[in-house]
């Protein structure tokens, strides 16, 4: 069966490289080939292995407009759910990581999981003092398993490796994020640092960690409420509060990038909770990216405009993107830099006065930057810190497009502008109204 | 030369017997025996335990020991029979446990049987090697060992037989309760080698081949010999 399972996904993981690599027209023809019905049996594959190609596969459905709908359909289907451990499974693990049964330790435990996390599950309790919790229980050994996916994921993608399509320093930002994500301690810090470095924000909602009642594969949280965004959009939300949802996603991701220089990797939608006051919980801090000073540096760029600037700085900011041999003498770096701009300019059109609302709605941003991606698998011009950067940015744009929220997104930077220039201390609920 | 085995097996299966006072006390001493050679085993080995040494630290003569006891293999049978009771009463009272599905079951089952025996887990690591000896009482197919491997079968085959009536898997008869005790040997000394922290592999190691197992079944084929 895993046997089975090995090869079936083997040759997804293969038909999907080959698209990143592939130009359109072929890949065109390769993606008739695609069934539903295959897909769903990829995704059970994919669910029965867990770990990281089941990451892959989230990510991979995050890439919006780059795969076939029916192919993200079933994908889509792995960010909320994995097979369960069972009750019996769950207690062991607890008990192997903290020494005692989990009814030894609170006052009431649900031994069904109410929600399955790529690496684990989600258990709701409640402490001996009354509080509810969530209990974070890792699926037993999946950091070796991770491990050993990832010394056949290095085999296959050798042709890749030695093409210079898919660098090793690539794989290597990707098995170190991914065995990150199996120390739970490594998130119980995570939490803790956004917990204060997100204080400003006074709408996002992020969890308290109970260390007395965690380890290293088992993490014991405060519940956080709210609804997942597909049972949000259910419930036919005002476009009001859909835009006011848009600005805060916006706002959050430039404060991650320019005030906390680390940002929530993981966006896939399950890991942000909506509430009807218009506040919105973060969950899941397996998955961080602390950026280097060069990023950061690569961002101020960005928000400067520097472009505008004149060759020379245009120059700057392409090694700082693609490393010291990139120039704009290489057409295709000039391209991707091109794209890039492009891309920024999409979102923060103009500056005023002028329309600078931005409808999310639309999918061209999306599909703009799955172009980007993929020229940029294309042209070998990568740069490992942009896996997870780019993960966050795509899944923010995702989760944008699907509130189909209209930002005014100058007025999003004018506020972290302001509050890095310490004229704020918190950002407040709600954004000033546009056009005022 | 084999010696008359002593009668613990019989024993072990009805051990909260109404015997009279006399049969009380003897079992006491067969208790205290088992405990004081468990901890003997444990701070000097299996191997380099002597009789003598269990006889003067469980206070009694090295001749009322052989009474109990003929060798160290016996004791050992009489401790896994003990076990095997433990967690025979032990599944019999977890009554959520009887409706959940067969894999957790069995995982409950063999994940019960580790925790139990994992204070001694020197102790029957010396045992499962000495087992493979083909001269030894604790071999699968010695005589000595035929009636707690009965209460084993049986036991297990009540599981399977409780899943095939509600057409959870096909009916694996007889074979199947031999297949799962091979499995159950193989985890435990899968157990025994490892290092891992709380011994998440040998967890998931169960899980997966448990649920493989019954993929396998499910996709059909006659299993009942």
């Amino acid at each position: 069966m895993s046997r089975l399972g090995a090869s079936l996904t083997g040759s997804y993981l293969a038909y999907q490289f080959q698209n990143l690599i592939l130009g359109p027209d072929e890949a065109e023809a390769r993606k008739k080939m695609f069934q539903k019905k295959s897909s769903r049996r990829i995704r059970h594959e994919l669910e029965e292995l867990k770990g990281p190609v089941m990451k892959l596969g989230q990510i991979l459905s995050m890439q919006g407009q780059a795969l076939p709908p029916e192919v993200i359909e079933e994908l889509a289907h792995l960010q909320a759910r994995a097979p369960a451990m069972h009750p019996t499974l769950a207690r062991a693990q607890f008990k192997g990581v903290l020494g005692r049964n989990p009814e030894e330790i609170f006052q009431s435990f649900e031994p069904e999981a109410f929600a399955a996390a790529s690496l684990g599950q989600v258990h709701r309790a409640i402490t001996r003092k009354g509080e509810r919790v969530v209990v974070k229980i890792q699926y037993p050994a999946i950091r070796s398993a991770i491990e050993n996916d990832f010394k056949l994921f290095r085999s296959a993608t050798l042709p890749g490796q030695f093409s210079g399509h898919f660098p090793a320093e690539i794989l290597d930002e990707m098995q170190t994020g991914f065995l990150r994500e199996t120390d739970y301690q490594q998130e119980a810090r995570n939490i803790e640092f956004f917990r204060e470095e997100l204080a400003p924000l006074a709408y996002m909602r992020l969890p308290k960690v109970f260390p007395e009642y965690s380890g290293d594969r088992v993490l014991t949280m405060s519940e956080v409420e709210g609804r997942s965004l597909d049972i949000f959009l259910k419930t036919n939300p005002s476009p009001q509060l859909r835009n006011l949802f848009g600005h805060h996603l916006v706002e959050l991701y430039h404060f991650e990038l320019r005030c906390v220089a680390a940002i929530h990797a993981d966006p896939h939608p399950g890991n942000y909770l909506f509430c009807s006051d218009g506040t919105i919980g973060l969950v899941d801090f397996g998955c961080v990216k602390y950026f280097s000073p060069g990023f950061r540096e690569i961002v101020q760029c960005f928000i400067n405009r520097v472009w505008e600037n004149g060759e020379s700085e245009s120059e700057r900011m392409l090694r700082l993107l693609f490393g010291r041999k990139a120039s704009l003498a290489n057409p295709k770096a000039r391209d991707m830099l091109t794209a890039a701009i492009e891309l920024f300019q999409l979102i923060f059109p103009a500056r005023r006065p002028g329309n600078t609302k931005v409808n999310f709605g639309d999918p061209e941003i999306i599909t703009k930057m799955s172009q980007i991606f993929r020229k940029s698998l294309q042209s070998k011009l990568t740069n490992p810190e942009f896996v997870f950067a780019s993960r966050a940015e795509l899944g923010t744009y995702n989760l944008l497009h699907a509130l189909r929220a209209k930002v005014d997104t100058a007025d999003a930077k004018d506020r972290v502008d302001r509050f890095v220039e310490g004229c704020l201390v918190q950002l407040p609920n709600q954004p000033e109204k546009a056009g005022k | 030369m084999k010696r008359p085995a002593p009668k613990a097996s019989r024993r072990a299966q009805n051990p909260a017997s109404d015997a009279g006072p006399r049969q009380k006390k003897k079992d006491q001493t067969r208790a205290r025996i088992l405990r004081v050679a468990l901890d003997l085993f444990s701070s000097r080995g299996f191997y380099r335990t002597t009789t003598r040494q269990i006889s003067r630290k469980a206070g009694i003569a090295e001749g009322t020991l052989f009474n109990y006891f003929a060798t160290k293999e016996d004791l050992a049978l009489y401790f896994f029979e003990q076990e095997l009771e433990k967690l025979i009463q032990w599944f019999e009272r977890e009554k959520p446990l009887r409706k959940a599905p067969l894999v957790e079951k069995l995982f409950a089952i063999v994940h019960r049987h580790l925790e139990q025996i994992s204070p001694f887990e020197d102790f029957v690591g010396a045992v499962y090697l000495r087992a493979l000896q083909p001269a030894s009482k604790l071999h699968p197919i010695s005589l000595d060992s035929q009636s707690l491997n009965l209460r084993y079968l049986r036991f297990i085959r009540e599981v399977l037989a409780e899943a095939e009536n509600e057409g959870e898997i096909p009916p694996v008869g007889d074979l199947g309760a031999w297949a799962f005790a091979l499995f159950h040997v193989g985890i435990v000394s899968f157990w025994l080698h490892d290092a891992s922290p709380g011994k998440e592999r040998t967890l998931a190691l169960l899980d997966r081949s448990l649920k493989v197992a019954r993929t396998i079944l499910r996709r059909g084929g006659d299993w009942n010999w």
